[in-house]
């Protein structure tokens, strides 16, 4: 018989040991283990992680898992997230659940320091979008060699004007990445002034012609977000940029510090 | 010109595959003629018959994908291309990345 491991949704602290009344993956009841004054949100699995090769299938589990940590957020204000598929094995003579206190015992310190950090604090999402078609028109106003090309493309033989034509376009395609680094650093500046941590993330592929130019995972003090709030609005405004801003979000991605 | 491969998904891969090789030596020969003709090298004469090539090579090129339905394929690979090499540039620039293995 397989002993069974648990599956690490995240920690609090408390005293209160509990079932959630809360299915977990694989409909198993997820529940509350309590260990000197730490709670693990856990629920019984086997004792390798969960793998299917179906794009759905993990994305249902993925979205159980946010679930039942949206849950536990709420129920215990300050956690420590686990990502997905975190789990604690039996080894030879411990149970998982002997080797989670060990665990928890060992990693205390430096676990209530993580929670000290993120009391109170949410992630939030933000990103920047843009749309080069419109910005273009505004540099080539400010760029003498592109209109230069333009106009030379307009009186050369259909061979030449192609070449010039192709020229122009990597030259246009340039002049886009400088202005892109360029609102970027801005941005970051003025979003980083707002809220206590930030992480830089990938920007991630937008339908065309829409691009995303700056994508940051930012830790900050629940309800305490007006200040980002009226810098995004301001980007929101200039013509050509939109700002997409989610959260609260538990502090996936601040665990690590 | 006509492919005919009884396997659709056989025949996508490859073409795309091959026409998205010849999209990266069409880009490059796009940016030597371009240097060239900056440069100088070439009369106004050459540089028409070098541009009208590439011309006629880029359509030829526009009507394979379309013909043969792997404009997707051909995006597709030159995506995965482009991660490929990111992914080759930042851990050069960082060494850290080649022992740690950090996901992408």
């Amino acid at each position: 018989m397989t002993e069974k491991g648990f599956y690490l949704y995240c920690l609090a602290q408390g005293n209160q040991e509990e079932s959630l009344d809360l299915k977990g993956i694989g409909g198993t009841p997820v529940k509350a283990v309590v260990h000197h004054g730490w709670i693990a949100v856990v629920q019984e699995c086997g004792s390798k992680p969960f793998e299917s090769t179906d794009q759905k299938v993990l994305a249902d589990w993925l979205l159980i898992h946010q679930g039942v940590v949206d849950v536990a957020l709420e129920k215990y204000e300050t956690i420590i997230p686990f990502g997905f598929d975190a789990i604690i094995v039996p080894t030879p003579g411990k149970s998982a659940e002997d080797n989670l206190k060990e665990w928890l015992d060992k990693e205390a310190e430096g676990l209530k320091t993580k929670l000290l950090r993120l009391k109170g604090k949410a992630e939030f999402g933000v990103q920047v979008l843009w749309n080069p078609t419109m910005i273009l028109p505004r540099l080539k106003e400010q760029d003498p060699e592109m209109q230069n090309l333009e106009k030379e493309i307009l009186s050369k033989p259909e061979g030449v004007a192609y070449l010039l034509q192709k020229k122009l376009e990597e030259l246009m395609h340039a002049r886009l990445e400088k202005a892109a680094d360029a609102y970027f650093k801005i941005f970051y500046k003025q979003i980083r002034e707002c809220v206590e941590e930030v992480r830089v993330e990938k920007a991630r592929k937008e339908k065309p012609p829409r691009q995303m130019i700056l994508n940051l995972s930012c830790l900050q003090t629940k309800g305490e977000t007006v200040a980002l709030g009226v810098v995004l609005e301001k980007i929101g405004q200039i013509p050509g940029f939109d700002v997409r801003f989610t959260g609260p979000w538990p502090p996936y991605s601040f665990v690590n510090g | 010109m006509k492919i005919e491969i009884d396997d659709k998904d056989l025949k996508h891969g490859i073409l795309g595959l091959v026409l998205a090789v010849v999209e990266v030596i069409r880009d490059t020969l796009r940016i030597q003629s371009i240097k060239r003709m900056d440069g100088g090298s070439l009369t106004e004469e050459e540089t028409e018959r070098l541009g009208k090539a590439l011309m006629e090579l880029d359509k030829a090129i526009d009507k394979l994908k379309e013909e043969q339905g792997v404009s997707e394929a051909v995006r597709s690979v030159r995506d995965g291309l482009d991660d490929l090499v990111d992914g080759m540039v930042r851990r050069l620039a960082n060494p850290r990345e080649l022992t740690h293995e950090e996901p992408s």
